[in-house]
């Protein structure tokens, strides 16, 4: 088999915020400093620039004002100026609204956005400054030579489910440059490959990560003031459990609302997206949404972890941005600058080197440097402990969030939060003893398809779609799976899953699992959560995964 | 003037055609045209035949040896003479996957606006407006054709009723078009259809069919479902979870990632109705819905439903329809 070859000098995976950041910073760079013209590539799973790309969003525009400063002028999606931020603690019909906001959720000056329409102009932005964008392929593996990075091989097409080549059957291609920039979002399959490969969280804290599950609405007029930013805390979780809602009006009736939930709960039977229901069940947020219609649903992973499980960014030929490097600070809920920042400094760094004519680990190290004196570890090396104090329980993740706060972040040792998130859940034996007479969700809430949907519906107005005849992009470890995470866990995947991928089908010859895999939203939370890290997320085909607009 | 262009295969007559031409009836009526015309490219004289009896309008059939077999090109460059000579005011297709594959590069050629997928037509008297699904079927957007030229309209498969077509009083005449069509600018060459496809079975041609959902519990019962679509004259077919047990093939699978269809009679049995089930067959004249759960969501789409056990009912019903 003949694979083709591409050679390029920078090639960015990843056509994310912080990918898209960093080509359009060294097509910047090249146009300031002059010298031989870098070749630049960008590889994006979705077919159309942005159809991934999930986030809350409010946008904190200092790195976009740095990166492209007449951004008004170029039309930038911004869909409203946030004007008023309110803070509510839940109780199950009641709400408690914070006199004060805390000062990391003060908005001011912040902009809410849909992220999928604001990538989608910043991949208008590169394409103009002539990168080549290349939507519909997924990075399959990382090339190497020896303990070099030297690029990467995307995804063959034209497999059928069962591994053999259809009459459309492409090999995937090998695009090999001088550095590699990993922008492949939360959980990003490279990146995994690297942090494993090469020990990149050696000596760090285990990452954290939390789901986030959202909606878009149409709501009646008037119901809330574009410009309007709610954050939720307490109901429907539990005291030990982290996570809250969100709710942010834009103009023209349109709402986004959801609910990220912490990947690190210990009850087997928690159901996120049950959760998520159930805060829209909730008096305050059922009469906003009366009336209105669900338009688009997603759900996305989060890198909670914050400054101290942030691996090595920087290898030989390689560096690592955005969410896969864990740049999001977990109290402000906010990552889409960080993600801008540290793809414009890896593209920094990777200019320099490549001009250096050394791009070694050694040399590229300077992005490291580079990020130590950023804003980015300003913002975060001062809250780097407040995540893992709510491993704690919420009100000593509050109290620390506070004490964050006050002393800027100079506490003496740092917080040890010693286990992954999906170490932490427990067996069902563990956390209900005998009491436990059902396998359904603990949270479990009727859906009505009027307010609450169930997880079928949303991934039907996610728009996911995949070639389906193509080998599952699941990996399960299946014997695991029925031998052992089956009784002692009672299959969580079928719960924490947002998307209705794992189901349990019981057959006459017993329990079967069945992976819908074209249902798939590429959340991540599978590969994270599982309690026995079975599940392996692969990128299916290029181009098949959700079709998010306006998200 | 209203210029529908039928679409055949091997020269027999998609059954969309019809549906094209009643949409193109109501849209005659909306914009205040009183004539229509039928054209038909390739070699296709028994499906001419087959539309001038219904006596919608005459009949115009594009001949030539490079329309034999379809190809996009050949098809563009014919039709752009056809339309520049009737200059229609619009031109009116199915949106089938031959017309999505030419019609995009035919309204270019022709400097045309197009609006596709439409599912109603809308608008005052005069100035028609075009309905289309946006977000998968939640909202529906108005489209106004703006701009000079014929306005190109593609109808979603089973938005319109074939049976509501308005026939003429007689068969309407035939008239050959010669067109010019220079061999070497056709730049695809058609091949066999794929193994797959020469496979395919295309439920959306199906008058009547019986689907089976996760209900039918085990492949073994699947005789169940069969007998009833043999007693009806139907085809088989299922929701998804049945394709990906491989209890049926793949190319049986109803909804939005399978095909979508708009029969006569749709019997949904243990079908719970999930939304993407339902986009693929809420367009059905008549659905029947069999399921033991009364909240399940087919029965919101269906006009027939009973709550009960399908391997009680469905061969209760086998048996009166043999005794018929």
């Amino acid at each position: 088999m003949t694979r083709e070859t591409l050679e390029v000098d920078v090639l960015i995976v990843g056509g994310g915020p912080a990918g898209l950041s960093a080509a359009i910073r060294l097509a910047q760079l090249q146009q300031q400093e002059g010298g031989d013209p870098l070749s630049i590539a960008v590889l994006e799973k979705a077919r159309d620039a942005g159809a991934h790309m999930l986030s809350g969003a409010v946008l904190d525009p200092s790195t976009l004002r740095d990166l492209i400063p007449d951004f008004a002028e170029r039309g930038a999606p911004l869909a409203a100026p946030v004007e008023r931020d309110r803070v509510y603690f839940l109780a199950q019909s009641s709400s408690y609204r914070l006199p004060i906001i805390p000062p990391p959720l003060r908005n001011h000056g912040n902009y809410i956005i849909s992220l999928n329409a604001f990538v989608r102009w910043l991949a208008g932005q590169a394409e103009g400054q002539g990168i080549d964008f290349f939507g519909g392929f997924a990075g399959q593996t990382v090339l190497t030579d020896g303990g070099r990075v030297i690029g990467v091989r995307t995804g063959d097409r034209g497999i059928d489910k069962y591994g053999q080549p259809k009459p459309t059957f492409e090999p995937g291609v090998d695009i090999t440059a001088k550095v590699t920039i990993f922008c492949d979002g939360v959980r990003g399959n490279l990146t995994k490959e690297l942090l494993r490969t090469f020990q990149l969280a050696r000596g760090r804290q285990p990452e954290q990560f939390a789901l986030g599950i959202k909606e878009l609405w149409d709501v009646p007029a008037g119901r809330l003031e574009p410009g309007t930013v709610i954050h939720s805390l307490g109901y429907p979780l539990r005291q030990d459990e982290f996570g809250g809602g969100f709710i942010y009006a834009m103009p023209e009736g349109r709402v986004s609302l959801g609910f990220v939930v912490g990947l690190d709960y210990k009850d087997p039977l928690l159901d996120p997206h049950m959760a998520f229901n159930r805060f829209k069940q909730h008096p305050l947020v059922a009469r906003l949404l009366e009336g209105g219609q669900m338009v688009r649903y997603g759900a996305k992973a989060l890198p909670e972890g914050g400054w101290n499980t942030v691996p090595q960014p920087y290898l030989d030929g390689a560096l690592i941005a955005g969410d896969a490097g864990g740049f999001l600070n977990s109290m402000r809920l906010k990552g889409i600058h960080l993600a801008m920042r540290t793809g414009m400094l890896a593209a920094e760094s990777a200019f320099e080197a490549i001009r250096a004519g050394d791009t070694s680990a050694a040399s590229l190290a300077r992005y490291q440097r580079k990020i130590d004196a950023s804003p980015v570890r300003a913002e975060l090396y001062p809250v780097r402990n407040v995540h893992q104090a709510f491993g704690y329980g919420l009100l000593a993740g509050l109290a620390f969030a506070g004490l964050a706060v006050l002393t800027r972040g100079r506490w003496v040792e740092d917080v040890v939060h010693g286990e992954p998130g999906h170490e932490r859940m427990q067996t069902l034996t563990g956390y209900y003893g005998t009491r436990l007479t059902a396998l359904t969700p603990s949270n479990q809430t009727a859906v009505d398809r009027r307010l609450t949907f169930d997880k079928v519906t949303g991934v039907h107005y996610s728009g996911a779609a995949h070639d389906e005849d193509q080998p599952s992009h699941l990996l399960v470890h299946t014997d695991v799976c029925s031998a052992i995470c089956g009784p002692e866990y009672g299959h969580p995947c079928t719960r924490f899953c947002p998307a209705n991928v794992y189901e349990i089908v019981r057959e006459p010859a017993g329990p079967r699992l069945q992976i819908n895999a074209s249902n798939c939203v590429h959340c991540k939370t599978c590969d994270i959560m599982d309690p026995y890290a079975v599940i392996t997320w692969v990128p299916p085909e290029g181009g098949g995964g959700p079709q998010y607009n306006g998200m | 003037m209203i210029l529908v262009i039928a679409e055949q295969r091997g020269g027999e007559l998609n059954r969309a055609t019809w549906e094209a031409l009643v949409a193109a009836q109501q849209l005659a009526k909306r914009a205040g045209v009183s004539s229509m015309t039928v054209a038909i490219a390739g070699d296709a004289a028994a499906a001419a035949q087959e539309l001038a009896a219904a006596g919608v309008g005459e009949v115009l059939t594009v001949a030539h040896p490079a329309l034999v077999s379809y190809a996009p090109d050949g098809y563009v460059a014919a039709l752009a003479q056809v339309i520049q000579l009737q200059s229609p005011r619009f031109v009116v297709l199915a949106h089938t996957y031959q017309a999505r594959d030419f019609v995009p590069a035919l309204a270019t050629r022709l400097n045309a606006p197009l609006i596709t997928d439409a599912t109603a037509i809308a608008g005052a008297a005069d100035a028609p407006t075009f309905m289309r699904p946006m977000f998968q079927g939640k909202l529906a957007a108005e489209v106004k054709p703006v701009g000079g030229g014929p306005c190109f309209v593609t109808f979603q498969i089973g938005a319109f009723r074939a049976d509501q077509l308005q026939r003429g009083g007689g068969p309407s005449t035939i008239t050959p078009i010669a067109v010019t069509i220079d061999a070497s600018a056709i730049r695809q060459a058609p091949e066999e259809p794929f193994q797959e496809a020469a496979r395919a079975v295309d439920l959306s041609q199906a008058a009547r069919i019986v689907a089976v959902g996760r209900g039918i519990k085990s492949k073994e019962q699947l005789p169940v479902a069969e007998a009833l679509a043999k007693a009806l004259g139907a085809e088989i077919a299922a929701s998804r979870p049945i394709c990906d047990s491989g209890w049926l093939p793949m190319e049986r699978q109803i909804g939005s990632s399978g095909q979508t269809v708009a029969p006569k009679l749709y019997v949904a049995l243990g079908i719970s109705g999930a939304i993407q089930h339902l986009v693929g067959m809420k367009g059905s004249r008549t659905i029947v819905a069999i399921n033991k759960d009364a909240d399940a969501p087919i029965f919101e789409v269906a006009d027939y439903g009973i709550v009960g056990d399908l391997f009680e009912i469905v061969p209760a019903m086998v048996a009166e329809l043999e005794k018929a």
